[in-house]
């Protein structure tokens, strides 16, 4: 784990100096009291402190004896990864455009069909009533308002 | 009525793997808009106490803590269930849940109207003081790395920083993004990083096969009843007193008292094999800090575990705000839901005693169906909250993060507390020095909030003497 802890805390640095930086557009100290620059600043030089020494602590730490646990997952396990993070983007990018109802419907069809389901029965009623059962639930039951698409479904 | 809903629901939760009472908590938040204040309050806290016993469901019966504090429960509650023993661990651990939450919630009843009167002399100072006591102690007792944990709780405290300032009421870091100016929702973050993130990492491993066990017997032998009544005493108390603190988590009080159980025990070398104490002690100690956690967050307004964190977010959307005025301003509230926590636990009994049988049905349900089901009211519940697409993105971005976070083994807790109580101790902090005009010593001058801080110093270079290397090679050698 030493080398994705040593990019995980550098990561961390940049990201305290960045916040830094930009605390600097916000006024430390106003005639009231502290400003809304004087959190981040402290917050962001104290995080980056921490990092630096998890940094420092990892690189000079001895190497552990165990077995070396890869910290990527294996081809397989990437691709279900992969494929569930593509379906979650698909259903940010169109659940306003095409609606809630088609979104997930699309999203409850391909989904367990990838994870290997063949069950050419459970996999549309499961679709359907996640979708269009789920929306009528919370839209017309709970009174939540969900997306209507360009189709008007 | 609401109570029984938010008991089905949050044993449902905890059953279900892939979502804890946190998660489950955020996702359900949606549901509760159209009630009334008190009917959302105490369905929110019924799925939170609900969950805490459907986690050992899974926990005995796959080995899959369906949430942390279960983690213990899988040592012996799987041993037992192997050996064909599901119904007592089962059963143990509801009659045991029952009693602790019970005895925690007459307690709760007792303790908080005094603990509410000393907490209103908590003025500005005093109140940072306790929240650094809070994250102190959720940083220090926190997995492997102290600087890890660190890192993760001043991360929660940067991404609380994300919209309007707490006193000033100025956009911060948002740079020109529109939704971002309520800020980073915490329900998003909770649904990505728990419940997103655990799918991505349940995604790399082989798929589980439930043990199909008789559950028709679901009492102990009776000889057992004897040892179950002492570990079920230990482990309220145990429990009880550790839900009084802040920031501890569900999963201490668990551990402690399997820990006690063992130390008290006649054969600790049992213990792992499938002993029913190694149940009975740390299921009682899980809901009887449950129901003691409420303590510090109706009379403090401080949340004690990520759950109650999500919890009190429900208070703030329902227009409350947890506290000692809540008891003044709000006393239907607070009642109200202390009187639902007795009828809860009654409840749960009821419920879970004979529908042990159906809950592990669920568990039959194969995960390629189970997690798309998951996914789909994580997309409900982030979108729900701001009928905003930017709110499921951000689910997304989070469940990467979560992702990313539990691979490296970074407690994910205080992050989560770290972003509830950001703009609070923002607040607090800011307004102390307007107070003593920039002067730090006000935390030093004021006893409490003295005394306070002192206490978080200790714990942090208590966590950071006990992960020392040296310390951490004697203690695993122990």
């Amino acid at each position: 784990m030493k080398k994705p802890w040593q990019l995980a805390s550098l990561i961390f640095v940049f990201l305290s100096l960045f916040v830094l930086i930009h605390s600097f557009s916000y006024s430390y100290k106003d005639r009231l009291g502290p400003g809304p620059g004087f959190f981040p600043f402290w917050i962001s030089l104290i995080t980056g402190a921490l990092s630096l020494a998890l940094f420092l602590q990892t690189t000079l730490a001895k190497p552990e004896k165990e077995e070396k646990k890869s910290f990527f997952p294996n081809r397989e396990g990437g691709f279900r990864i992969a494929f569930i993070l593509a379906s979650l983007a698909m259903v940010v990018v169109f659940l306003n455009p095409l609606g809630f109802r088609i979104s997930l419907l699309i999203f409850l069809f391909f989904l367990p069909l990838f994870l290997g389901v063949r069950n050419w029965l459970a996999i549309p009623i499961l679709a359907v009533a996640g979708s269009f059962g789920v929306f009528h639930a919370f839209y017309y039951w709970l009174k939540l308002p969900l997306p209507i698409g360009i189709f008007g479904i | 009525m609401f109570a029984l809903i938010g008991c089905v629901l949050g044993t449902l939760i905890g059953v279900l793997p892939g979502l804890g009472p946190a998660a489950g908590t955020a996702i359900l938040i949606p549901i509760t808009f159209n009630l009334d204040p008190i009917g959302a309050i105490i369905m929110l806290a019924a799925i939170y106490y609900g969950a805490m016993y459907g986690g050992t469901i899974t926990s005995v019966l796959v080995n899959v803590p369906g949430e942390a504090a279960s983690v213990i429960t899988c040592f012996d509650g799987y041993q037992m269930a192997k050996q064909g023993r599901a119904g007592p661990a089962l059963g143990i651990a509801a009659i045991g849940s029952f009693v602790g939450g019970t005895f925690a919630t007459f307690a709760l009843m007792v303790v908080s109207l005094p603990l509410a009167s000393f907490a209103l002399r908590f003025g500005p100072p005093e109140v940072f003081a306790l929240l650094v006591v809070g994250l102190s102690l959720v940083t220090g007792l926190a997995g492997r790395s102290l600087l890890a944990a660190l890192i993760m709780t001043f991360f929660g405290l940067l991404l609380a920083m994300i919209g309007m300032d707490p006193v000033r009421g100025a956009p911060r870091f948002t740079f020109g993004v529109q939704d971002l100016y309520d800020g980073v929702g915490f329900v998003p973050v909770v649904m990505g990083l728990f419940g997103v993130g655990e799918i991505l990492v349940s995604m790399e491993q082989p798929i589980l096969e439930v043990i199909k066990t008789k559950l028709s017997d679901l009492f102990p032998k009776k000889k057992e009843w004897g040892i179950s009544s002492a570990a079920i005493g230990r482990g309220t108390i145990i429990g009880f007193f550790l839900g009084l603190i802040p920031g501890i988590g569900a999963i201490i009080p668990t551990f402690l008292a399997y820990v006690v159980e063992k130390k008290v025990s006649k054969h600790p070398e049992k213990f792992g094999t499938g002993v029913i104490e190694g149940v009975a002690s740390p299921e009682t100690a899980n809901n009887s800090y449950a129901n003691a956690a409420m303590v510090p967050l109706l009379t403090l307004g401080i949340p004690g575990s990520p759950t109650l964190a999500v919890l009190m977010g429900a208070f703030i959307i329902h227009g409350l705000t947890p506290g000692p005025f809540l008891f003044k301003e709000r006393p239907d509230v607070v009642w109200g839901l202390i009187a639902s926590l007795y009828l809860g636990n009654v409840i749960l009994l009821i419920l879970n005693l004979p529908l042990v049988g159906l809950w592990a049905k669920l568990l039959e349900i194969r995960y390629q169906y189970l997690y798309p089901g998951i996914l789909l009211f994580c997309i409900l519940g982030a979108y729900s909250l701001n009928q905003s697409v930017f709110d499921v993105s951000m689910m997304v971005l989070f469940g990467i993060v979560g992702y990313v976070f539990r691979k490296l083994d970074w407690p994910l807790a205080p992050a989560i507390l770290a972003l509830i109580l950001g703009p609070m101790m923002e607040r607090s902090l800011r307004t102390s020095l307007e107070m003593s005009g920039g002067d730090l010593g006000i935390f030093f001058q004021r006893p409490i909030s003295a005394v306070l801080l002192i206490l978080a110093i200790i714990i942090l270079v208590t966590s950071a003497i006990r992960l020392m290397p040296m310390w951490a090679r004697k203690e695993s050698k122990n």
